[in-house]
């Protein structure tokens, strides 16, 4: 994975290659990666959220029914 | 028309590590803007503790998880095509020629400042020892796309499910602020060429497009439980922590400081840039590359906040609440000019801004019952179309673009700036790109059944269960012995 393995013979080369991070030429695999985890969160996230909305909505708490969770730290 | 691109390559893309000069201008560069992004995290640790602070206590939680999580899907977003739209979209495409290439196509070809160089997969989008200016101009962009999204969060607090603000933070944070900076906040943009479109400390691109976004969702989501009386009235729901609230918008200013800054190329060499021969004038510009200095648009920021905060106060009758978004108004309202106004009338048009925004937020609360909770639409959508609108006329005549010192593809040259178009431009930034992009999504989201919580939800509190949670860890914790 190592792009640079000798720092010398990297910085005094003719042309210095700018790119350094590891697995130069990986990029492609690594947005793959990076949009299924994208869209993978909004799928995983938005169920919770109509999972957690759902059960509180059946317990039809009154609007000052909170007060009663109040901790006093 | 191409002699003043490869000088701006050459000064910004060709870095020169070998020579001494070369490499300190690079390095000094590279640290201005990071200065700025570290500065303008502030803007979201502010709005994170003004908008929990506006919210009811049993919303509170869930209030600043929405507006946290804005920032790792706007950026791997913004990662993803947001800052490839801002390099690709400065054409429309087809609406203006680029001064690059004299092609009104998406710009993805060779040149110095194509989008093809900031695709996710280019080796530019990483550390690169042959680029050190774009990861840091990349993240000042993206900074501005937080603030952008997170603009929009206080407006809808309390009642938009968190996969919805999700989906509209991503739209306003790494597409529609990233074509309206393409348009109206780019060298090449066609804003300036055809309209004469000037916003050099972003009143329109990043306040009149995220007010009007927030706008069009708060139209299809419709107001809290309770703002609005059965004969229509509304009811006042204050800020629950007022001193949360004024921390927060103390750090907004604070970090808009950081904005201003990164709005600038600090340190460029105007001389070959504008094709004069023999002539070096080094100097700061706004992102036009027209000139400015750090010293100058300091004091048009702080005679602005101080003309909204004058303003605020009398208007407000003192509450605290307006007096502080006042502030952030006037400082919006002049934004637009500031590189180039003097400070009396930065002042001024700050307090034009704060007047407009204030008359309008309640009028239009009344006509059309929106419910802005925290006034986003007002101190961001109205000062900022308003700024946009005043710029037009007391910036006539001057060029909209460092760039219109010679003819372009067809001759011409670069509108200069003027009032019909800057007002135009305001109703690109706040209506075509803001508003309709905003209502839109909001009425698809809705259809899905997705925008807004159940109304029980609402009612009982967002937080409850959590809070049930902890009053039962604490009471646990409270009988244990050992």
């Amino acid at each position: 994975m190592a792009t640079v393995t000798n720092w010398i013979d990297h910085l005094s080369a003719s042309e210095v290659q700018g790119a350094i991070y590891p697995g130069v030429g990986t990029e492609g695999i690594l947005v793959i990666l990076l949009v299924c985890i994208w869209i993978g969160w909004h799928v995983i996230a938005g169920r919770q959220e109509s999972e957690e909305h759902q059960k509180l909505a059946r317990k039809r708490h009154g609007p000052n029914d909170w007060k009663s969770n109040i901790t006093d730290g | 028309m191409t002699k003043p691109i490869i000088q701006l390559l050459k000064q910004i893309r060709e870095e020169d590590m070998t020579d001494e000069l070369g490499a300190l201008t690079t390095i000094f560069t590279e640290f201005y803007y990071w200065i700025t992004v570290v500065l303008m995290f502030l803007i979201h640790v502010g709005f994170c503790m003004y908008e929990v602070g506006a919210s009811r206590y049993k919303h509170h939680q869930h209030t600043l998880m929405k507006n946290t999580m804005l920032i790792p899907l706007v950026t791997i977003t913004w990662f993803l095509f947001g800052w490839w739209i801002y390099w690709a979209f400065p054409t429309g495409p087809g609406l203006a020629p680029s001064i690059m290439n004299e092609s009104a196509a998406l710009i993805t070809d060779e040149s110095a400042f194509s989008a093809k160089w900031y695709l996710p997969n280019s080796d530019l989008m990483a550390v690169n020892l042959g680029d050190h200016i774009s990861g840091v101009f990349w993240a000042a962009f993206l900074l501005f796309a937080w603030t952008a999204a997170s603009i929009v969060s206080g407006a809808v607090i309390e009642r938009i499910t968190t996969f919805a603000f999700g989906i509209c933070a991503i739209a306003i944070g790494s597409v529609f602020w990233s074509i309206d900076a393409a348009w109206g906040w780019h060298f090449d943009g066609w804003m300036l060429k055809l309209l004469g479109y000037h916003d050099a400390y972003a009143s329109g691109v990043i306040h009149a497009v995220a007010g009007g976004f927030a706008l069009g969702i708060l139209a299809v989501l419709g107001p809290r439980i309770g703002k609005f009386t059965s004969s229509g009235e509304p009811r006042n729901i204050g800020p629950r922590n007022p001193w949360l609230v004024a921390v927060g918008l103390f750090l907004i200013y604070t970090g808009f400081w950081g904005f201003y800054a990164a709005c600038n190329i600090p340190i460029f060499d105007l001389g070959p840039e504008y094709g004069m021969e023999g002539v070096t004038y080094f100097t700061a510009t706004n992102i036009y590359v027209t000139p400015t200095t750090l010293g100058g648009i300091t004091m048009n920021f702080l005679m602005s906040l101080s003309g909204g905060l004058l303003t605020g106060y009398v208007i407000a009758k003192g509450d605290p609440f307006w007096t502080y978004s006042s502030g952030l108004a006037g400082i919006i309202c002049a934004s637009a000019g500031n590189d180039l106004y003097h400070p009396i009338q930065a002042m001024i048009i700050a307090m034009i801004g704060v007047v407009v925004a204030y008359k309008l937020h309640y009028w239009v609360e009344r006509k059309f019952k929106i419910d802005d909770a925290v006034g986003a639409v007002a101190v961001h959508g109205y000062a900022g179309f308003a700024g946009l609108v005043i710029c037009g006329f007391v910036l006539n005549g001057y060029p909209s673009s460092g760039y219109n010192v010679g003819a372009m593809w067809d001759g011409t040259t670069y509108a200069a700036i003027n009032p019909l178009g800057m007002f135009i431009g305001a109703i690109v930034m706040f209506v075509v790109l803001g508003f309709i992009p905003g209502f839109i999504i909001a009425k698809i989201l809705h259809g899905m059944g997705k925008l807004r919580i159940p109304r029980e939800v609402e009612i009982a509190g967002l937080d409850y269960e959590i809070m049930e949670e902890a009053r039962d860890d604490e009471k646990s914790v409270a009988s244990a012995t050992r």
